[in-house]
C-alpha cells in the first residue's frame, strides 16, 4: 500500500499495513513462546514507543512472563546538552539471574539501546536479548545485537504503531513515513 | 618587548623559521625546552604525569595546572624585560591582546608534512605518518584543554604562511618584514571607495560563525557520542591511501572519528552527495587497501536525520 493518506494536514505514507503487522507480531510472539519454554523470562519495554508492540506481542505469547518497564534520557532533550544519558525510569524488577528480553519499538543508531544494554548487564541478568519491531540498519553506528526484528525499513522518518512526532501519531494503526515539516 | 609568537603544524619548517627569524632580529628564541630549563633553574620541576599529553581537562592534575600556570607567567615576565620570538606554546593566545605582538602560524599539506619528516629524520612512511599524526593530535589536544581553542582555526594569526610554496629563509624574511610593518602602523588613507569596496566585502556575521567552528558537526557528533558515554578519539589515524614511484605518499585518509570499544572509524559528511564522490573514492580505496578495519561513513541525509531525530524542536519550520 503506498496511498498518500493526508491526516491533519500531514503527509503519511503507510510502509506498513495493519495486517503485515498483526502477522509478524503474531509470528515473533510464536518464536518467543518457543524460546523461551520453561524459561524464567522478564519482557522489558522501552518507554514509551514500544508500549503499543508490547502489548500485542504478549497477546500472542503463550508462557509466563513478568512486565516491566524502563526509559532513557535521548540526547537534545533537554536544553544542557551537556549531560549524559540517564535512566529515567528504572525497573522495578530484579532481573538478577532471569532471562532478559529487551523489547524496542525501533532500533537506528544502535546508540541509546547500546547503552541500555550495558547498563542492565551490569545487573547481571542469567540472559539478555533484543526483540525490535523496526530495525533501519542503514542508521546504525554502533553494532547492537538484535535477536529479533519485525521490519528492516530504509533510513526513513517513521510514525504509528507506538512511534511519534512531537509525541503525536502513536496510535495510528500502521507505520507511516512521515514527512517532517 | 618585541613579540613574534609562531605556531606551526608539525614538519612544516615552523622551528627553523623560528630560529632563523630570532637570528636575523636577534630577539630572544623562547621555546618548550627553555621554558622547562628556566623554570627549573627557579626549582620549578615539570610533574611526572605531562600535562599535555593529558587526555581532558579533568585530568589535568593540580601540580599540572599549577606548572602551566607557572609557564605561563615565566613567558609573560621574559617579555617585559625582552624581545621574544616564542614558538608554540600557545604564544599567540598569551599576547592575543598585546597589538603590537605579530602572530604566524606555518602551514603545509599533511603528505608535504610526512614527506619532509621522512627525509629529515629518514624514517619509513608508516612510521613517519604516525610521528605527523601524532603530534598534530598532541597540538589539537593542548589547545583545546589548555585554552579551550579550536587548533585549526587560523583566524588569530595575522600572518599564515605555507612552507610548500617557498623556501624556510624565505619564509623567515617574510616574518622579520611582517614584523617590522607591523609593529610601526603606517597610516593609509582610504578614499571614499575604497571603504565602500571593504565595507561591500565584509563577511556577514553567519559567514564568520561557520568559519570559526569549522567542524561544527563534528563536535554536534562527539557531543552526542559523550553522551551516550561512548569513549572516542579524534582522527587518531591516518590510512596511506597512494603513493608515487618514489614512495611519496600523495594520498592519506584520516576518518574523523574512531571508537575504540567498537573498533570502529567513522566519517561523517555534510557535504552533498554530488561534491562528497572524492571522500566516497577514499573510503572504497580505505576498504580496498585495509579490508580489516571497519569504517563507516555517516552521509549527509543520515546526520540531519541524526540531528532532527535529537532536536526536534529545533527542526521544526526549517
Amino acid at each position: 500500500m503506498t496511498d498518500k493518506i493526508p491526516v491533519n494536514n500531514d503527509q503519511l505514507k503507510v510502509i506498513i499495513t495493519r495486517e503485515e503487522i498483526k502477522e509478524k507480531v503474531e509470528e515473533l510472539g510464536k518464536k518467543i513462546t518457543d524460546d523461551y519454554a520453561g524459561k524464567d523470562l522478564v519482557l522489558i519495554g522501552v518507554l514509551r514507543g514500544s508500549i503499543y508492540f508490547l502489548v500485542d506481542l504478549t497477546r500472542k505469547m503463550d508462557i509466563p512472563f513478568a512486565i516491566d518497564f524502563i526509559s532513557i534520557s535521548q540526547y537534545g532533550e533537554q536544553s544542557d546538552s551537556a549531560g549524559v544519558v540517564r535512566i529515567t525510569k528504572d525497573l522495578d524488577l530484579s532481573i538478577s539471574g532471569k532471562d532478559v528480553l529487551v523489547v524496542e519499538d525501533i532500533v537506528d543508531t544502535g546508540l541509546s539501546l547500546g547503552y541500555l544494554l550495558r547498563n542492565l548487564k551490569t545487573r547481571n541478568p542469567a540472559d539478555l536479548k533484543v526483540c525490535t519491531l523496526l530495525n533501519v540498519e542503514a542508521r546504525r553506528i554502533v553494532e547492537v545485537p538484535v535477536d529479533y526484528k519485525g521490519f528492516e525499513i530504509p533510513n526513513i522518518f517513521v510514525v504509528g504503531y507506538g512511534l511519534d512526532y512531537n509525541e503525536k501519531y502513536r496510535n495510528l494503526r500502521y507505520i507511516a513515513e512521515f514527512d517532517r515539516p | 618587548m618585541g613579540i613574534i609568537t609562531i605556531s606551526r603544524e608539525f614538519g612544516s619548517g615552523g622551528e627553523t623559521i623560528a630560529r632563523l627569524v630570532a637570528e636575523k632580529t636577534k630577539f630572544h628564541l623562547v621555546n618548550k625546552e627553555t621554558i622547562i630549563k628556566g623554570l627549573s633553574d627557579y626549582g620549578i620541576e615539570q610533574p611526572p604525569e605531562d600535562p599535555e599529553k593529558a587526555v581532558s581537562k579533568e585530568d589535568i592534575g593540580p601540580d599540572g595546572r599549577n606548572y602551566i600556570e607557572a609557564m605561563h607567567d615565566y613567558i609573560y615576565d621574559l617579555a617585559i624585560r625582552n624581545n621574544l620570538v616564542i614558538l608554540g606554546r600557545g604564544g599567540s593566545f598569551l599576547f592575543k591582546d598585546y597589538p603590537p605582538a605579530l602572530h604566524v602560524r606555518v602551514i603545509a599539506q599533511f603528505t608535504h608534512r610526512v614527506n619532509k619528516v621522512m627525509k629529515l629524520y629518514g624514517l619509513n612512511s608508516e612510521t613517519a605518518v604516525k610521528l605527523v599524526k601524532e603530534k598534530d593530535h598532541e597540538k589539537r589536544q593542548y589547545y583545546r584543554r589548555i585554552f579551550d581553542l579550536n587548533w585549526n582555526n587560523t583566524r588569530p594569526y595575522d600572518l599564515v604562511l605555507n612552507t610548500e610554496k617557498m623556501g624556510l629563509e624565505d619564509a623567515a624574511d617574510i616574518v622579520v618584514a611582517g614584523y617590522r610593518i607591523h609593529a610601526e602602523p603606517r597610516q593609509v588613507k582610504d578614499g571614499p571607495d575604497g571603504t565602500d569596496i571593504e565595507n561591500g566585502i565584509l563577511t556577514s556575521p553567519a559567514e564568520e560563525e561557520a568559519d570559526k567552528f569549522m567542524h561544527s558537526s563534528e563536535e554536534e557528533f562527539a557531543s552526542m557520542l559523550d553522551f551516550y558515554r561512548i569513549r572516542w578519539d579524534y582522527e587518531p589515524k591516518t590510512f596511506l591511501l597512494e603513493w608515487d614511484s618514489e614512495g611519496n605518499v600523495i594520498e592519506a585518509f584520516s576518518p574523523d572519528f574512531y571508537l575504540p570499544d567498537q573498533d570502529l572509524y567513522i566519517e561523517l559528511t555534510t557535504q552533498k552527495p554530488k561534491q562528497s564522490w572524492r571522500k566516497n573514492r577514499k573510503i572504497r580505496r580505505m576498504k580496498e587497501l585495509y579490508p580489516h578495519v571497519s569504517v563507516r561513513l555517516i552521509d549527509k541525509k543520515s546526520f540531519e536525520s541524526l540531528l532532527k531525530k535529537h532536536h526536534p524542536e529545533e527542526s521544526k519550520g526549517e
